[in-house]
C-alpha cells in the first residue's frame, strides 16, 4: 500500500465543489456547491439519475478535471482547486488512483497480463516483478489461465475483473468506478461489487461506486443520492445497516 | 515494456501493408532519382571512360554526342602533329537498326581506332578484347548477343569476342563496338541505287559523309605538361574543325541535349518525393489518431509524457526504416531488370533516408502535439 490509514479516515474529500461547463453560449451547471468525503475502508454508493453530477464528482475526486470553484484536498491538505494544472498531478494519480469504467478500457494490442503490468511499469516497477506481480493480481481474480489473453479473447466479465486489476496494481488508497458493471449480467455483477467490497473490507481502499443499479445497495456503506448537481440524500447502505444491525 | 513494438505485433499484417506501402512509394522515389542518374551515366559512358582529353569534331558542330559530326579520316594525323598532344585515336559512333535472327534490334555501332586503342576502357563481363582488325565485336549484354554468336551485318560476317554489361548509349541502344574500319564498312552498305545517287551527289557532300569513309571525331590526349587550351586554340586555328575538351563535351550533353528531360525527371523525382512524404506523414499521424483512446487511457493511469512520445515516435521511426528496407529490396530487385539504366548511388540513398527520417520526425511532431491535447478524461467520451 503507498500510504496506510486506519479505518474510516479521509482520504480525498471535494469541498463546496462547483463545475460548470460552456455548452455553445450556455452556461451548464454540472455540480453545485458539493462535499463529500471518501473513506479509508469504506465502499460509497453514488446513486441518481442522468445529468445528476455524479461522474462529474468522481472525476473532480480523481483529479481529471478541476472544480470550477471550490478544493479537493488530499489527507485534509488542499491539492486541487480551479487553477490547478491537472497534467501535474499525474505522478500522484498514478500512485493514489485508481479508475474502473462502464467499459474496462483494455489496450486492445496488449495481452491480460501486460495490461496489468503496463500500469506497475509505468510506475518505475522493473518488468520482472511488475509481471510477477500482474500475474498475482490476474490469479487472485480468477484470470491466470487468460493471461495470455488478449482483450478480445476475454468476456466482458473478464475484461472488467482485468481492468479492476489494472486499477488496483499499484495499491491505491482510493478506487473510483463509473458504473463498472453496467455492461455485465447480474451474477458477474456481483462478483465485480463483492470484489470492491473485500478491498474496502480487507484492503481499506477507500471505493466510490457510481451506479444507476438499485441492486448493488445491500454492498455498499453509504448511498449518496444526487440530483440536478447537488446532494440530496446521504443514507447508510446494507452493508452500514448490517454491522449497525439497523 | 516496449508498448510500440507490443502494438506493431499486435497489427503486424496491418503495419506490414503500411511499410510495404510506404516502400512502395519510397521505391517510386529511389526509381525516379535512378532514372535521372542513369540517363546521366549512360550519356556520359564514353566521354567519362574513353580517358580522351580533347575531341576535335566537325568545324562550327558540338559534335559527337550532342550533335552529328563527320570530320576526314585522316585528320587524327594531322592532330597528331600539333605540340602537346601525346596520342590520338579516331572515333566513329551511330545508331542503326538492324535484323538480328529474326529480330529486329537496334544498335549503337562504336568504332575503336584498334590497335592504337586495345578497347582496354571497356568493361568485359565475359569474352576478351581484339585480337583483329577487322570481323570481331565486342557487344553489349541488352543487344541479346553472346560471346561466340556470329551475325551478318552489310556483307561481312562479325564474330562476338567480348561482352559488356551497362554500356548503351544516351537513347539507351546497346553498344556494338567494332574496329574503326568495320564500323566504316557496315556503315558503307547502301542499295544500289543509292550508291548510285551518292556518286552523283558527292561533289555536294561534306567531307566524304555518307561514302562510309568520315570519322565522328579524333580523341586527342594530351602530354601530361600539355596545356589543354593551347593545344585546343592551335587546333581549332585550322578553321576546318571544332575542339571540345572533356567538360565541354559533358555540358554539351547534360546542358544541351538532355536539359530538358533532366528537368522533366526531377520535377517528376520532386513530384513523387512530396507525395510520398505526405502519405508517410499522414500514415503516421492517422496512427496516432487512431490510438487516441489509448494514449488518454495510457494518460488516466498516469504514464508520462515520454511514454506517449516514445510510442509514437517509435512506430514511426518503426515504419519509415521498414519501408525503407521494402524500397531497397524492389529496387536492387527489380529495377536491374529494367531495359534502361536505374543507377542507385549511396549519396542519394542517404538523402532518401535523410529525407524519410525528417519526414517521420516532423509528422510525429504534429501526432505528439494532438497526443499532448488529449486529456485523460476522453476515455469516458
Amino acid at each position: 500500500m503507498t500510504a496506510q490509514f486506519w479505518p474510516s479516515h479521509v482520504v480525498m474529500e471535494v469541498r463546496n465543489a462547483s463545475k460548470t461547463y460552456l455548452s455553445g453560449a450556455n452556461e451548464v451547471r454540472a455540480l453545485t456547491d458539493m462535499t463529500l468525503a471518501l473513506k479509508s475502508g469504506e465502499l460509497t454508493g453514488i446513486v441518481g439519475p442522468s445529468g445528476s453530477g455524479k461522474t462529474t464528482f468522481l472525476m473532480i475526486a480523481g483529479l481529471l478535471e478541476p472544480p470550477t470553484t471550490g478544493t479537493v484536498h488530499f489527507r485534509d491538505q488542499p491539492i486541487a482547486n480551479a487553477s490547478t494544472r491537472l497534467n501535474n498531478l499525474r505522478d500522484f494519480r498514478r500512485t493514489h488512483v485508481g479508475f474502473i469504467f462502464q467499459k474496462a478500457n483494455l489496450i486492445p494490442f496488449l495481452t491480460a497480463v501486460e495490461n496489468v503490468q503496463i500500469a506497475l511499469e509505468i510506475n518505475d516497477v522493473r518488468p520482472k516483478q511488475a509481471k510477477a506481480r500482474a500475474r498475482e493480481l490476474l490469479a487472485q481474480f480468477g484470470l491466470d489461465h487468460r493471461e495470455d489473453n488478449y482483450p478480445s479473447q476475454l468476456s466482458g466479465g473478464e475484461q472488467q475483473r482485468v481492468s479492476i486489476a489494472r486499477a488496483l496494481a499499484n495499491d491505491p488508497v482510493m478506487l473510483l468506478a463509473d458504473e463498472p458493471t453496467a455492461a455485465l449480467d447480474g451474477s458477474r455483477g456481483r462478483q465485480v461489487m463483492e470484489v470492491f467490497r473485500t478491498l474496502a473490507d480487507v484492503h481499506r481502499v477507500a471505493v466510490c461506486v457510481v451506479t444507476h443499479d438499485p441492486r448493488w445497495s445491500d454492498i455498499f456503506d453509504r448511498i449518496v443520492e444526487m440530483s440536478d448537481g447537488r446532494v440530496v440524500e446521504v443514507r447508510p447502505g446494507g452493508a452500514m445497516k448490517a454491522r449497525l444491525q439497523i | 515494456m516496449n508498448i510500440a513494438l507490443k502494438d506493431m505485433r499486435f497489427s503486424m499484417l496491418r503495419f506490414a501493408l503500411t511499410a510495404v506501402g510506404i516502400g512502395l512509394l519510397l521505391g517510386a522515389t529511389m526509381g525516379m532519382i535512378g532514372l535521372y542518374r542513369g540517363i546521366v551515366h549512360e550519356a556520359l559512358l564514353i566521354i567519362n571512360d574513353v580517358g580522351a582529353d580533347l575531341w576535335v569534331v566537325e568545324g562550327g558542330r558540338s559534335g559527337p554526342f550532342a550533335e552529328t559530326s563527320a570530320v576526314p579520316s585522316s585528320l587524327d594525323r594531322r592532330v597528331e602533329g600539333v605540340p602537346g598532344v601525346a596520342a590520338t585515336r579516331r572515333f566513329i559512333q551511330y545508331n542503326q537498326q538492324y535484323n538480328i535472327g529474326g529480330k529486329s534490334v537496334r544498335l549503337a555501332v562504336t568504332g575503336i581506332d584498334y590497335p592504337k586503342d586495345s578497347g582496354s576502357w571497356i568493361p568485359l563481363i565475359d569474352g576478351r578484347l581484339f585480337r583483329s582488325t577487322r570481323y570481331e565485336a565486342i557487344a553489349d549484354q541488352s543487344t541479346g548477343l553472346l560471346v561466340g554468336d556470329v551475325i551478318r551485318l552489310g556483307h561481312d560476317d562479325y564474330t562476338v569476342v567480348g561482352l559488356t554489361k551497362g554500356q548503351v548509349d544516351m537513347g539507351g541502344d546497346g553498344m556494338f563496338f567494332v574496329t574503326i574500319a568495320d564500323s566504316q564498312a557496315i556503315n558503307r552498305v547502301l542499295p544500289s541505287e543509292a550508291i548510285l545517287l551518292n556518286r552523283v551527289a558527292k561533289g555536294r557532300s561534306r567531307m566524304g559523309l555518307g561514302d562510309g569513309g568520315a570519322l565522328a571525331a579524333v580523341m586527342v590526349e594530351l602530354k601530361p605538361n600539355a596545356d589543354p587550351q593551347l593545344v585546343k586554340a592551335q587546333i581549332k586555328a585550322w578553321g576546318d574543325v571544332e575542339v571540345l575538351t572533356k567538360e565541354e563535351e559533358r555540358s554539351m550533353l547534360l546542358d544541351g541535349r538532355l536539359w530538358r528531360l533532366r528537368v522533366q525527371i526531377l520535377a517528376f523525382t520532386a513530384m513523387t518525393l512530396l507525395v510520398a512524404g505526405s502519405i508517410i506523414a499522414l500514415t503516421i499521424y492517422m496512427l496516432t489518431l487512431e490510438k487516441i483512446n489509448q494514449i488518454a487511457l495510457l494518460k488516466l493511469i498516469g504514464a508520462r509524457d515520454r511514454v506517449i512520445i516514445g510510442l509514437i515516435v517509435q512506430q514511426a521511426l518503426w515504419i519509415a526504416a521498414l519501408g525503407f528496407s521494402v524500397a531497397l529490396f524492389i529496387s536492387f530487385t527489380i529495377y536491374p531488370n529494367f531495359p534502361r539504366t536505374v543507377l542507385l548511388v549511396p549519396e542519394d540513398l542517404a538523402g532518401i533516408a535523410g529525407a524519410l527520417l525528417l519526414i517521420s520526425l516532423g509528422a510525429s511532431w504534429f501526432a505528439i502535439r494532438r497526443a499532448m491535447q488529449v486529456r485523460a478524461q476522453e476515455v469516458l467520451a
